[in-house]
């Protein structure tokens, strides 16, 4: 947690510990294994894994389907596989647009002329009112149910709240001395940008871009679960619509076919939290004034 | 913030003006809001595909419409009008509370989101208070004894119950409570002897449980993070420095202050838990206004879908109207409109 940063980092390799401290280094071990399930997935299984009939209906774990198989024969273990890197896709592309859509949003509401920014934060303010949740089975609805569309329905419902975060950094970081002093001297706009603010902005993404994929991982798993999702690619969120559609819950099955799929989805979470938490703790708290 | 707080009395004639110009201001903003929700409400159904004809039949009854049939029932209903009396139109609609009826039982929109309503409030309700009480709990506890070792467990332990998806716990929830142990309902709202008392707290345990443990980690970090700020702060380090005790200076000088961010927190959290509750109603086949707006965009029933939508959206704008109207009273500062 917030150590007091009483002495100096010695050499850069306590400092690169300290971005992350105890707690964000558990979260990236947590968050490159699950990664690797994900390329495990992807690369070395064969691609119809997770789809195919591997065995009978119903099957308890044995040797060959490690997590047993679901109503059609598919073996779970491997939907569990493929899931991870669905989701983790997913998750990483979103975050990256949701980001950038938040940063440049933000950043023209934070710097922007007058005009531009009470537009932008009206906006904002009316988006905010719209819950998220609705918008996204109203949007699955009628727009479809593929990768690309699930992916640009979330970007653009999810920049809000992020871009909100950003114009308040902006807004501090432009009342900073050296930032006030350097502007007093002439200096545009961009210039302040790139030389004099950049080093206290840029880091500030790095939460924005997690927690964005935190979301994207429980909105997109809770969407599947309510069936829509897409019924052609095995993902966590859909193993869990089918436990409930087939009533699992009433057998033992529940254990090997609704539990890991759920705890899955929890440690990828709690791996970006524990990196995003310890990652905003150590930022500058004068920058933290969010909302 | 303004360095100087002068502590004037709140009916100062200066202090009044400037509270009412505050007020006046926010319900303005709240108007405009509220206007554009109303718009958007009522361009969802003209916006979706299909045009806005479905709102009376389901798409496979309009496809047997012939082109002059459809042309017909658009002039009668006024889709031919331009869009600004269509608009007035539907104004009137949503203040006389005539919201259409709905495509797939035929019964009021009105008074199906009439029958759901008290569901969800009751639902979402006791949720809140749960959520409250235990969030802010630990949370002050945690912030006062934030070195002693636990703090960092319960630290995890927030981001872990914050990090479950809803669906899964209340599955969860199912698997043990419900068909293992047997000791709760897992569907419905009432038992099979109609409402009583005993038979609604009974069907409550399980979907607020799941709306609470998922709840409060969020409130938790929240408290927590409030509680340390205000404990480190100038005031109230001298407030300690003066000697005044323990108990005393938490309850004074600590809780007052940080708890405010932590209740305009939960008047937004309110406005959006009857939309997030969604989830936990369709697991639990919970008769509220989130089952009904799955319900109605799965069926594609637009008249229920735009009805239950505005409810939702308006609930939101009230709760954060409601959060500024409060605010003044727990805060001195907002009261004498010092700040503005």
């Amino acid at each position: 947690m917030s150590a007091p940063a009483t002495s100096p980092p010695v050499v850069a390799r306590d400092r690169r510990r300290d971005l992350l401290g105890r707690q964000g280094r558990v979260g990236a071990v947590l968050l490159s294994l699950i990664v690797g399930t994900a390329a495990y997935g992807f690369f070395i299984l064969p691609d119809d894994a997770g789809k195919a009939r591997v065995g009978l209906p119903y099957e308890r774990p044995s040797g060959a389907n490690p997590l047993g198989t679901d109503d059609l024969g598919r073996d779970l273990l491997d939907q569990l596989l493929v899931g991870a890197g669905t989701s983790l896709t997913l998750a990483f592309i979103v975050a990256a647009v949701t980001t950038v859509l938040a940063a440049v949003i933000g950043g023209l509401a934070g710097i922007g002329p007058r005009w531009l920014s009470s537009i932008i934060m009206r906006g904002i303010d009316v988006m905010l009112v719209l819950p998220e949740l609705v918008l996204f089975i109203l949007a699955a609805t009628f727009l479809g149910q593929s990768f690309g569309i699930r992916a640009a329905i979330l970007a653009v419902i999810l920049w809000p709240v992020p871009a909100r975060v950003l114009r308040a950094a902006v807004l501090t970081t432009w009342s900073r001395a050296h930032v006030e002093a350097a502007r007093a001297m002439g200096a545009g706009q961009s210039w302040l940008l790139a030389r004099h603010a950049s080093y206290l902005l840029g880091p500030l993404l790095v939460p924005v871009f997690v927690r964005t994929a935190m979301r994207v991982i429980i909105y997109d798993a809770t969407l599947s679960f309510l069936g829509l999702g897409d019924p052609t690619v095995p993902s966590w969120g859909t193993t869990l619509y089918w436990v409930q559609v087939n009533g699992v819950f009433l057998s033992d099955a529940w254990l090997w076919w609704a539990g890991p799929p759920g705890v899955a989805i929890t440690l990828t979470v709690v791996s970006l939290a524990l990196i995003g938490t310890s990652i905003e703790d150590r930022l500058n708290p004068n920058l933290q004034e969010s909302r | 913030m303004s360095a100087i707080q002068t502590s004037a009395p709140a009916a100062t004639p200066a202090a009044r003006r400037g509270r009412l110009t505050y007020l006046g201001g926010r319900i303005l903003e709240y108007l405009g809001v509220l206007f554009v929700a109303l718009t958007l409400n009522f361009l969802l159904p003209r916006a979706l595909p299909g045009g806005p004809l479905k709102l009376f039949g389901s798409p496979e009854s309009l496809a047997r419409l012939t082109a002059e049939e459809r042309a017909q029932i658009a002039t009668e209903y006024g889709f031919g009008d331009p869009i600004h009396l269509q608009f007035l139109d539907y104004l009137k609609s949503v203040v006389t509370l005539d919201l259409g009826t709905s495509l797939s039982d035929g019964r009021e929109v009105t008074a199906a989101i009439a029958d759901a309503l008290p569901w969800t409030l009751l639902l979402v309700g006791t949720s809140i208070v749960a959520t409250t009480l235990i969030g802010i709990t630990l949370g002050v506890i945690g912030g006062m004894r934030r070195r002693e070792g636990k703090g960092a467990f319960t630290l995890i332990g927030a981001i872990v119950v914050d990090s479950i998806p809803q669906f899964w716990l209340a599955m969860l929830l199912i698997v043990w409570f419900g068909v293992k142990w047997q000791i709760a309902p897992t569907f419905g709202a009432t038992g099979p002897d109609g409402t009583t008392v005993a038979g609604l707290a009974e069907h409550l345990v399980l979907p607020v449980a799941t709306l609470t443990i998922t709840g409060i980690g969020y409130i938790f970090m929240y408290t927590r993070s409030s509680m340390l700020s205000v404990l480190t702060s100038e005031p109230v380090q001298h407030a300690h420095a003066r000697g005044i005790p323990r108990g005393r200076l938490v309850r004074r000088h600590v809780l007052r202050p940080a708890l405010l961010p932590v209740h305009t927190l939960i008047m937004l959290d309110i406005g959006f838990l009857a939309a997030g509750a969604i989830v936990v109603e369709t697991v639990f086949a919970y008769p509220g206004l989130g089952r009904l707006t799955f319900g109605a965009i799965a069926a594609r029933d637009y008249p229920l879908m735009q009805g239950t939508f505005l409810v939702l959206t308006l609930m939101v704008v009230l709760m954060n109207l409601l959060a500024d109207l409060t605010y003044p009273l727990l805060d001195p500062r907002a009261r004498t409109g010092a700040n503005q």
